[in-house]
């Protein structure tokens, strides 16, 4: 009767182990940062290049363009699907790539991302399956990170979706922080990506592995003689110093093969991510591989640790000083506006205050009457204008507005004016808010 | 009370399959199929690797490095021969360099597919010359030493590539 017992306390306690291991594994509780900085740049990439191709749209993939509808659908595989196969009219090209591309911006800045995201993955799969013959290396990986970022939590930070909740948050109360978004299935999809990530060069050191032209340290030189990446100047320089050919050879696969093996740890990480950035950079400069060096050098930010952002953000922090914005609590307009400002201050670097009911020692009641004040570690206040033009080149959440309070034409003919008549009309505008918010409440 | 534990059990249980399968799917997309195992679970995960476009073997460079440049010829009404290499206008930055390149290997890879329609493409850009024929011809490139270089000489010379003619299509009648 023991034996069986026994046995059955073994087995349960194994398998109680290995779901420990598991668990910690891939079920770390994590923000989705990582995810975010993926997010952001191949969404950028994507709408870059599809948008280069706009002009090509019919070429590239429609019915009178290099491919014919019939060859494609007579070499599709099955399970290969993609919306042009049921497109007819030339308008409804136009209008997908359009939506398309629309998609792609707002997947960038991280707008409604829980469902662009799956419309630029279906968009991404349509226009590689429409036109197989066009694919290169870039698309696949394209598609491989497309598919596990609509499968991650992604938007929840570092984007316009995050923006709302913030501001939706600080309307009630200016001082209210929005505790960052983790999951344990952000640490999980984090950790896909970064299998994917090491597999790729795993692979692609193996298939280098099995080659004679990269085992003699031959393959950097032939790749320079082919007339796609012939470069007079590198061959030049690598013909009289032929071990620098060897050397980058034999350097490519040692960075591939030592990648999936070397970048877990903590002491080895950066290292080797830094050998895999300068890696796509050098295929960046030397091959033109713009594209494809960009999208990979974005997949490599899935190993970014959050701390390591976390540290960005306090240095810069430090760098920048104290900010402490001083607004009329009573002004409805100015709240609103103070929500919607602090709401991309993603860093928590502007203080704020209201002077109604905390008057401040340095601005007094009768200039806040007439502005919004900034007033900084040094003790200087800057009104209004100058006050948010202090405080968008110093905040990276604002980078977006500093055209209009910096370049001269826009901040001289739109932001300065548009400024001022906000402030003189300050009541009438928080009246309008007023009228406008009792009335959704009765409605 | 129960159902929440039993939903964070059956939560947890499907995350953990989702991660599961989609990690052997990047294992065994790019994997070498000649095996039993991987070739029997190749076929239980191909629809998934098609479907979402996952069936990728990361070979970048390797086995080989082969350089081929299509270039093709124009036949007009009166006989005569214009010769174009087609990416020799495109710019390196632009994409356009890379899907014509793609285009091009097409062409020369698949004439059956892609030629055709290619060249009923050049006849119609070619439509002032009074095109009779688009031929497509493959520059194939040998190997090319370092010691060549320093000779003087180009990879594109005549002793380095093997010319071969990928298809000859007819224009219609205008």
């Amino acid at each position: 009767m023991r034996g069986p017992v026994t046995l059955t306390r073994f087995a349960r306690d194994r398998f109680a182990a290995l779901g420990r291991t598991w668990s910690q594994l891939w079920f770390q509780d994590g923000p989705t940062s990582p995810l975010e900085l993926v997010r952001i740049g191949v969404a950028a990439a994507v709408l870059v290049h599809y948008s280069l191709a706009s002009p090509y749209i019919f070429d590239l993939w429609g019915d009178a363009g290099w491919a014919s509808r019939d060859v494609v659908m007579a070499i599709r595989a099955p399970w290969m699907q993609s919306v042009f196969y049921y497109f007819g009219a030339p308008w409804e090209w136009v209008a997908f790539h359009g939506l398309f591309l629309l998609c792609c911006a707002a997947l960038m800045v991280g707008w409604r991302t829980s469902w662009v995201k799956w419309i630029v993955l279906v968009g991404h799969i349509s226009y590689v399956y429409r036109d197989p013959m066009l694919i290169y290396g870039v698309d696949w990986i394209v598609s491989s990170l497309l598919f596990i970022l609509c499968a991650a939590p992604v938007g929840r930070g570092m984007s316009l979706d995050r923006v709302r909740a913030v501001r939706a948050a600080k309307v009630k109360n200016l001082e209210a922080r929005l505790p960052p978004y983790g999951s344990v299935w952000a640490g999980a999809c984090t950790r896909l990506m970064q299998i994917q990530m090491a597999l790729i060069f795993f692979y692609s050191a193996l298939s280098k592995l099995a080659a004679d032209i990269w085992l003699n340290g031959d393959a950097v030189w032939i790749v320079f003689t082919t007339e796609e990446y012939y470069n007079r100047f590198i061959l030049d320089v690598l013909a009289s110093q032929y071990w620098l050919v060897n050397l980058a050879t034999y350097g490519t696969v040692l960075i591939e093969i030592a990648f999936p093996f070397l970048i877990w740890q903590r002491s080895t990480r950066p290292y080797l991510l830094a050998a895999a950035i300068f890696l796509h950079l050098q295929f960046a400069l030397l091959m033109g591989l713009f594209y494809f060096s960009f999208v990979m050098i974005m997949g490599h930010m899935s190993f970014v640790r959050p701390e390591w952002l976390a540290r960005l953000g306090a240095a810069w922090k430090r760098a920048m000083g104290e900010m402490e914005m001083i607004y009329d609590g009573r002004c409805g307009f100015c709240v609103r506006s103070m929500a919607w400002f602090l709401a991309f201050d993603g860093l928590g670097q502007i203080k704020v205050r209201n002077f109604r009911t905390d008057p401040s020692p340095i601005v007094s009641d009768a200039q806040m009457e007439k502005a919004l004040y900034l007033v900084l570690p040094d003790g200087r206040a800057l009104p209004g204008f100058e006050a948010y033009r202090y405080v968008v080149l110093r905040v990276p959440g604002l980078w977006w507005q500093v055209p209009l309070f910096y370049l001269p034409l826009l901040s001289r003919l739109v932001g300065r004016p548009l400024y001022n008549w906000i402030a003189s009309h300050r009541s009438q505008l928080s009246s309008i808010g007023n009228r406008a918010a009792s009335g959704q409440q009765e409605g | 009370m129960i159902w929440n534990r039993w939903r964070q059990g059956l939560t947890y249980l499907v995350m953990s399959a989702f991660l599961a399968w989609h990690t052997l799917a990047m294992l065994i997309a790019p994997a070498p199929d000649q095996s039993l195992l991987v070739g029997t679970l190749r076929t239980v995960l191909q629809p998934y690797l098609t479907l979402f476009r996952l069936d990728n073997p990361w070979d970048f460079f390797a086995p080989v490095i082969s350089g081929s440049q299509l270039r093709y010829s124009v036949e007009d009404a009166a006989g005569t021969r214009h010769d174009f290499t087609p990416t020799e206008p495109l710019s390196w930055f632009h994409p356009a360099y890379i899907w014509s390149r793609d285009w091009h290997y097409g062409i020369m890879d698949f004439p059956e597919r892609y030629a055709d329609r290619a060249g009923a493409l050049l006849c119609q850009k070619h439509a002032a010359l009074h095109p009779v024929s688009i031929t497509f011809v493959e520059y194939d490139q040998g190997d090319f030493t370092a010691a060549d270089l320093l000779n003087g000489k180009h990879p594109m010379d005549p002793e380095f590539v093997t010319v071969k003619t990928v298809k000859t299509v007819e224009c219609a009648a205008p």
